[in-house]
């Protein structure tokens, strides 16, 4: 089973590129349950690895879809179907065994052929039609009509000649030939060409069976290597656009790809929840819980000195982001709220206000309308107008400043260009003096900073932290941090 | 592994014969599950909606398998002590106050401290056995000498504390209690372990990667149809027919909680009570509430009752 075993790497491979999580503990079950479900019935198989290597509804969509790919594989003709996989499937595995074994050793597949051809002049001796059998190790599979095992040996031999390398469309027809090689094509030819020297009416029938099995083989490995392609090339691709586009400037993204930042979005929050989420503190203090420090402290004869709390709480920062979103960064603030929005599950506190010149609230809006609408709204509400950053901050200290506490942490997002306006940088510095921290990402570089009507030289000493933030990766970085200071 | 019944495990019509004839009609991935979780000694995660027979499942095969079945009711707060085992303190205490009268004894002919203290540990941690050792469910279950199916329900209900406690009954099938040691299952009685979640927090991926995932889907109309003949025997074929065309296609509207299999089983029960033939409009309004549990879900389905009953009578 070492082969079959080696292709369920590969599936795994396959796998992980289609974004299912499979360990290798889960790769190792796999190959258990290969071992007890065996190969022969396709849809066992299907559910058994399923079970195994998928845990999610969305993983168990994905993993179909790779299984159906990976293993794709028609019936040669209708007539072989009487070779159609048996029940019994943990018997049938004995006689694979031998079969793999013999492929195996490609070296040695010539001379093997030789004796098998001579085992061929013999059969043709008995004139019964039907008994005449292939001799060649290919013949032979091909014409037991079990696709299983065909598949197998065609991944097998795929995996030789490393089909998954393939990178270009056009090499399809070079990897088509070697693996038709790699699966014994020589041994198959020979034996055609000398049933059809012999040319007898079994043997020609017999050639003819090989023939037709050949092109349809032919075909099949066509086909694979097609799918491979796609599954390799394509995933790897897809893989290789989505770290590209997390070190792409925001602001350069374009429009159709905005499904792809999406999904990255969505997929960085989804990691920073996960390692976020689970860490709690336990409360030193609150409501007693008499019944279980009771119970805790029977084993020191109930003497109460060991106390247990009722509520654990769970430590997540109060944030509040403002987005400038005038034209200039707008395009920013659109991904800044988007993750900020994906985070909302493990930061139930995020308050999100909007301006270029008036600041405004958008967090109800974000709760209420779907991305895409609160994003255009919150554009058409406080879009336009010229940047002042005086004006926001004096409307942060008449109505919001009296909700930031020693928890909260304030996110400005925004070039800092005030059209050489009144900075008012006083009231940036009394919102240092209240929150937790302050911090300021600034989409222009840092050499940037100063030149013409940028106030970040005013502003930067009334902030915790100043960054450049202009990738997703420096969003994610930004808001790892936040969750790590403030856990 | 070889516990009792086992030959009923052998393959997977095998299991699904057998589970036919305890009243549980179930998929070729359900039966399947329970063959890999046999064969694999791995435990078997059930995902799915409430109400389509992940608790059944385990407590099915406990039947099938005449094997005892331990329940696990997870919820927020359970602890080991609630989990594994506990000590009984109370018989502690009161062998301290034996002790304490039949010290005189014990020491007997003992001088000096250090020969007292000598004596006592000669004695052992008997406070620490495991005659004081009050058995919970999942040391229960490893010890259960025939094995058994341990069933963790709700375990998306527990704390993510509960969650890691469970990792190495699943993947090693033992238990370590700090005063006594390691408890293992005993070898070729390996409880078979089912967990079911309901999706209402993310199971860990440490816990996912040690058990088997098993999604259990609303059943289509051909096994529901199943499912509803072998639990309510007496209904006719027709009825059956229309009964789960309605439920089927209330599944596809946008409901806050949609229709389970439970509850096709119980309006099916109604219906019969109600010596009904055929479904009408009438009284599908009247016993819309067996299989809808919200207001706003009744009216909602209400507004398009007519149409939807039509086309299930059609159906038939």
């Amino acid at each position: 089973m070492t082969e079959m075993h080696d292709t369920l790497v590969e599936f795994v491979k396959v796998l992980r590129t289609a974004d299912v999580k499979v360990s290798p503990a889960e790769t190792l079950d796999a190959m258990e349950t290969l071992d007890i479900v065996g190969i022969e019935n396709r849809s066992l198989l299907k559910n058994s690895l399923s079970m195994v290597l998928s845990k999610t509804p969305e993983e168990k969509e994905a993993f179909n879809t790779s299984f159906d790919r990976f293993f794709a594989y028609n019936k040669f003709s209708s007539e072989n179907e009487a070779g159609e996989p048996g029940e019994d499937t943990n018997q049938d595995d004995g006689d694979f065994d031998p079969g793999s074994d013999g492929s195996d050793q490609q070296s040695g597949q010539g001379s093997g052929q030789g004796g098998g051809q001579g085992g061929g002049a013999e059969t043709s001796e008995e004139l019964d039609f039907d008994l005449l059998e292939a001799q060649s190790e290919l013949g032979k599979l091909l014409l037991s009509g079990d696709r299983m095992k065909v598949m197998v040996k065609m991944a097998e031999a795929g995996r030789q000649v490393e089909v998954n390398q393939i990178v270009v469309f056009t090499q399809k027809g070079l990897y088509t030939r070697k693996i038709m090689e790699a699966m014994g094509l020589k041994g198959l030819q020979d034996e055609v060409g000398e049933l059809q020297e012999e040319g007898g009416r079994p043997q020609m029938h017999l050639a003819g069976q090989l023939k037709a099995a050949r092109d349809y083989l032919r075909e099949q490995v066509r086909d694979h290597v097609e799918k491979q392609f796609l599954l390799h090339a394509d995933e790897s691709g897809k893989e290789l656009r989505e770290e590209l586009l997390k070190k792409v400037k925001l602001s350069n993204l374009e429009k159709r790809n905005f499904k792809d930042v999406q999904e990255i979005v969505f997929k960085m929050a989804k990691k920073l929840i996960s390692i976020h989420s689970k860490r709690r503190k336990t409360f030193k203090r609150g409501q007693l819980d008499v019944r279980k420090t009771l119970r805790s402290n029977m084993q020191y004869d109930g003497m109460l000195f060991d106390l247990k709390w009722k509520s654990q709480k769970v430590d997540r920062p109060k944030v509040m982001c403002i987005c400038d979103v005038s034209g200039s960064v707008s395009n920013y603030s659109r991904f800044l709220l988007m993750f900020l929005y994906s985070l909302s599950e493990i930061l139930p506190k995020v308050r999100s206000f909007a301006f270029s010149s008036d600041l405004g609230e958008v967090t109800r809006l974000f709760g209420q309308s779907k991305l895409e609408d609160a994003m255009a709204k919150t554009m058409r509400d406080y879009g336009n107008g010229s940047t002042d950053y005086g004006q926001m901050l004096a409307d942060f200290r008449s109505h919001i400043l009296k909700d930031v506490d020693s928890k909260t942490t304030v996110i400005i997002l925004g070039d800092a260009r005030n059209n050489y306006g009144d900075p008012k940088s006083e009231i940036l510095r009394e919102v240092y003096d209240k929150a937790q921290r302050v911090i300021w990402l600034n989409p222009e570089p840092k050499s940037s900073w100063t030149v013409g009507d940028a106030e970040m030289k005013k502003y930067a000493p009334c902030c915790h932290q100043t960054e450049v933030c202009n990738s997703l990766m420096h969003l994610e970085r930004v808001v790892a941090n936040l969750l790590r200071v403030a856990v | 592994m070889a516990i009792k019944n086992d030959d009923k495990l052998k393959d997977i019509e095998a299991i699904r014969g057998h589970f036919e004839s305890l009243g549980y009609i179930c998929s070729v991935e359900i039966a399947t599950a329970v063959f890999l979780a046999y064969h694999l000694e791995k435990p078997v995660l059930i995902e799915g909606p409430p109400g389509v027979g992940k608790t059944e499942l385990a407590k099915t095969t406990g039947e099938m398998l005449d094997l005892p079945c331990i329940r696990l009711q997870c919820y927020e707060g359970l602890d080991e002590s609630k989990a594994i085992y506990e000590w009984k303190y109370g018989k502690q205490l009161l062998y301290t106050q034996v002790l304490k009268e039949t010290l005189g004894e014990i020491l007997d002919g003992a001088t000096g401290l250090a020969e007292s203290v000598d004596k006592l540990h000669s004695f052992g941690d008997i406070f620490f056995s495991e005659e004081f050792l009050e058995p919970r469910p999942l040391l229960k279950a490893l010890k259960a000498e025939e094995s058994c199916v341990l069933l963790i329900d709700e375990v998306d209900k527990s704390d993510h504390e509960f969650e890691s406690l469970l990792l190495e009954m699943l993947s090693d099938y033992q238990l370590s209690i700090p005063e006594i040691g390691t408890v293992k299952a005993i070898p070729g009685k390996k409880p078979l372990v089912f967990l079911t979640s309901n999706n209402t927090r993310e199971i860990s991926d440490a816990l996912k990667r040690r058990c088997l995932h098993l999604y259990i889907p609303f059943p289509d109309a051909d096994l529901e149809r199943r499912i509803v003949r072998a639990r309510v025997p007496e209904i006719p074929p027709k009825l059956n027919q229309q009964l789960v065309a309605f439920i089927q296609e209330l599944r596809e509207m946008d409901l806050k909680k949609v229709p389970a299999i439970s509850e096709t089983i119980d309006w099916a029960r109604t219906l019969i009570l109600l010596h009904t033939e055929s479904l009408d409009p009438d009284l599908v309004r009247q016993t819309l509430n067996v299989i809808l549990k919200f207001q706003e879900d009744v009216e909602t389905v209400q507004s398009e009752l007519q149409g939807v009953t039509n086309r299930a009578l059609k159906a038939s």
